[in-house]
This record gives C-alpha cells, structure tokens and sequence, in this order.
C-alpha cells in the first residue's frame, strides 16, 4: 500500500537526459556524488552495492530536478526509492533512525520548549495529537499485513 | 479573510520559540484571523519519515488536513518544509482517487476524514498575496532604505511547484517583492537559489552540512550583503547554528541571520528584544547598528513607492 517505488521506464528516458545534473546542489558540490551512476546501476539490476553508501543520502530533496525534468519523475524519487530500500535492511544513518523511532512514538520530533515559551510569554502549546497518532499508526500496520497476507494467498 | 490555523511545526516549537513569538507579534499587528489548533502532530518531516515509510508519512500529513478541513479553515505555516509536505501530500491524494479512498478508511477508524478543502500556505506568499505590499508598506514605522538583505528563498517554500503553485519555482518574485517594498536592496547572487544544504546534518554528514553553509555564506560576505534573510527553522539552523559552529573552530563569517517575521517587526517599530533576537547564535548587533544609523536619516519614499506602483512591478 502506497509504497514508493522505481519506475524502470521512467528511469530508462531519465538515463538519456540529464536536465538536472547541472542545478542540483549535491552534483555540483558533493564530490562522489553521482545520480547518472546510480541511474545506470539501476538499470543494470545492480543497485545493492549503492544501498549501503551515503551517496544516497545526500540526496537533499530540494526538488530542483523535479522541475526541470520533462517526465516530471525526478532523479530524487529514485532516491527515495533506495533509501527506502536500504531502510527496510536497516542501513539507514544512525540520526535517521532517532528521529524516526522519535516520530513513531511521540508523533513529533521534539517537544515544546516550555521554559523558553514562559520567558516570551507565548500562550501554552495546543495539545498533542499523539495519542490519535498512534491508534492511526497501528490501522496502517495492520491494513498493511493484511494486504501482504493476501497477496501471499494469491 | 478566511480563518487559518498557524501550522508551527516541531522545530520552531522545540529549537525556536523566539519565532514563533516575532511570528504573533506580525499576524497581530495586521490583526490577521490566526487560531491554533489541538492535535497537530510533525507534518511530518520528509527526510525521516517519507524515506522509510511512504505510507505513514500520507497519513499522517492527511490527518492534520483533516483537522483543518473539519474546522473549515485553511492553514498558514512560518515552516517551508511543514507547507511543502502537508501541500505534496494533499496534492497526491487530491489527483489519486484510490490511495484517497484508502487513506480515509484508515482516517475513519479515528474519526477523521481528508477532505483537502483547507487551502494551504507558507508565511511568505501568504503575505504577498493576501495581506498585499501596499498593506505592508503602510504599516511600517521605518523601512530599510540603504540595506543590502540578501534572500534565501529555502526550496521548500516554492518547491514541488505542483502542489504549492505560488511562485515560480526556479525563478520566484514573491519574497523578493516583499523586501523590496520594505524599502532594502535584494540583491541577486550565484547562489541565491541553492538549497542551504541543512538536510546533510539530519543524515550524519555534518562537515558537508557546515561546507554548503560556508559556500554561501562566503559569497554574502563578497558581495556584502548586510544579513541573510530567510523564513524557514530548517535553513535558520544551518545559517545562524552551524554558521556559529563555525565561529568557534575561528572562522568567522559575520552575516547576520535576519527572520521574515523579525525583518517586519522590526520595520513595526518592536525592538530586537521584544522579538526575541538575542535569542540568536550569530550577533545581529552590527546589523542594528548600521540600521540605527540609517534611521537618523531622511528617506527619499516616493521614487520607492513609484517603483512599486508601476506597472508589471510585483509580476
């Protein structure tokens, strides 16, 4: 349900361009960094080896190549699609995995900074959506079983 | 005007609350029909969630829609990153009849519904298109004739362009119009679009976080720009954090790191404390300085208002 995928086809047409290369700020400033690589791995079936490189994380979802691209796919989505990938593996950083497993269970990345709000005389923080946050997180998981028991049925 | 929530987002709550103050100081002074509400969760943050769970980052960003939706208000974020993600996903569900479906049988089993009625926007072109440059202009004590503020738009604020639609995406106009009609010099430079490079820190790669900082910050300093001036907390802690990070291993850089909401209290005649400048890591007492001074002098108003007023001037 709803995950994100690699379009191969997209990619394939993407392969042949490179609209983007010259406006996104990692190629022109990271050293290493190199979507057109990635791209003709993909296409190659031989993506594993870039799951484990930080290459893919630097990516920084500025979303500059997906305006310039003609299909309107962008080189990030394929992005997204490895870090995915290398997340289900657990090869994801370190600070990523903090601020998700602080995400699942406080529905937030951090809480309201109580003290500081007094000093300006901010009014008291609305409340938490956590819990309702929470009972939603576990629908989805299960609504996700159940579609991988069905499709392990068919 | 139709009522809005102000969508504040974990950073700004948890890192800066002196934004969020500046940022009620300028929706009061134009006595703008704010409200908050109960049970917003983080929008949530693409770089963490979406990477490791599309589905969750959909419905998470759909139920804080639905809460605007059922009060039937619209939603008005100072955080590029939390209008770009709430904006992408509604966009999604809006043009996706059947992951809309799926999405509202899960919202039901907590009582919500994603109607995606709430409109959607960031403090910036929010400003420029609802309040107006007139409105603006009128309202302000002292303007900022004989500044150089440059701009960093921060990408999620213009970008998907699909979703947001209000500006153009590689070219905006918005932000620039607004700082124009606070009477400063916006001035271009290579890097006036670049991403502020902030995501790196967020993915353990901190000396590349601090080199994109430093690229450009250095070519402020070349031009001499007199602040950087964004509204973003993410592009804000890569330039005032990681910029004073780098003034104690002794590189100093010096630029000021200046808020939208800051820039417009200060032009209302609050002072940096009542806004809660001190709270910032990077000085900005060379900037009030230089501004102090130009305050003793008269400015020359009318070229600016006629500048402003010509036509295609805002286009």
């Amino acid at each position: 349900m709803l995950d994100a995928q690699l379009n191969m086809k997209l990619l394939e047409m993407c392969s042949g361009c490179g609209a983007c290369y010259s406006i996104c700020p990692s190629s022109l400033n990271l050293p290493g960094y190199d979507p057109r690589a990635v791209i003709k791995d993909i296409l190659k079936g031989d993506m594993d080896k870039w799951l484990a490189s930080k290459s893919i994380w630097q990516c920084l979802e500025c979303h500059y190549c997906l305006e310039m691209c003609f299909q309107h796919y962008g080189f990030e989505n394929a992005m997204t699609a490895l870090r995915t990938i290398a997340a289900k593996r657990g090869l994801h950083p370190p600070q990523v995995k903090r601020g998700w497993d602080m995400f699942v269970k406080t529905s937030r990345l951090g809480e309201p900074a109580l003290p500081a709000r007094k000093k300006f005389g901010l009014p008291d923080p609305p409340k938490s959506g956590a819990e309702e946050f929470k009972k939603l997180h576990a629908l989805l998981k299960e609504a996700k079983e159940k579609d991988a028991r069905k499709a392990h049925n068919e | 005007m139709k009522e809005f929530a102000v969508f504040w987002g974990c950073t700004i709550q948890t890192r800066f609350p002196f934004l969020e103050k500046s940022t009620r100081i300028v929706l009061d002074e134009f006595k703008l029909p704010y409200r908050d509400i109960d049970g917003f969760t983080c929008c949530p943050e693409k770089s963490l969630v979406n990477n490791i769970d599309h589905s969750l980052f959909v419905a998470t960003a759909a139920r804080n829609v639905a809460l605007a939706d059922e009060l039937d208000c619209d939603i008005v974020s100072p955080c590029t990153g939390c209008v770009s993600n709430l904006a992408t996903v509604k966009s999604e569900l809006n043009y996706n009849p059947v992951d809309r479906a799926q999405v509202n049988s899960l919202l039901k089993g907590i009582g919500r519904e994603f109607k995606g009625t709430a409109k959607l926007a960031h403090l910036v072109p929010f400003f420029h298109d609802a309040v107006g440059v007139q409105r603006i202009r009128q309202k302000i004590k002292k303007d900022f004739a004989g500044m150089k503020l440059a701009i960093h738009y921060g990408c999620h604020m213009i970008r998907p362009s699909h979703a947001l639609k209000n500006d153009d995406p590689l070219n905006p106009k918005k932000f620039d119009n607004l700082i124009r009609a606070l009477g400063a010099e916006s001035p271009d430079f290579p890097a006036k679009m670049m991403c502020c490079g902030q995501g790196l820190d967020r993915v353990d790669q901190h000396d590349y976080a601090l080199q994109m900082a430093r690229l450009k910050l250095k070519e402020l300093k070349a031009i001499g720009a007199d602040a950087l001036l964004l509204c973003c907390p993410s592009c804000f802690l890569q330039f005032d954090n990681n910029q004073f990070l780098m003034e104690k291993e002794g590189e100093k850089l010096g630029v000021p790191v200046i808020y939208f909401t800051e820039l417009m209290g200060l032009a209302m005649g609050y002072s940096p404390e009542e806004l809660g400048m001190n709270s910032h890591r990077v000085d900005c007492s060379g900037f009030m300085k230089k501004w102090d001074g130009l305050k003793a002098k008269p400015v020359d108003t009318q070229s600016l208002e006629d500048e402003l007023n010509k036509a295609g001037a805002l286009g």
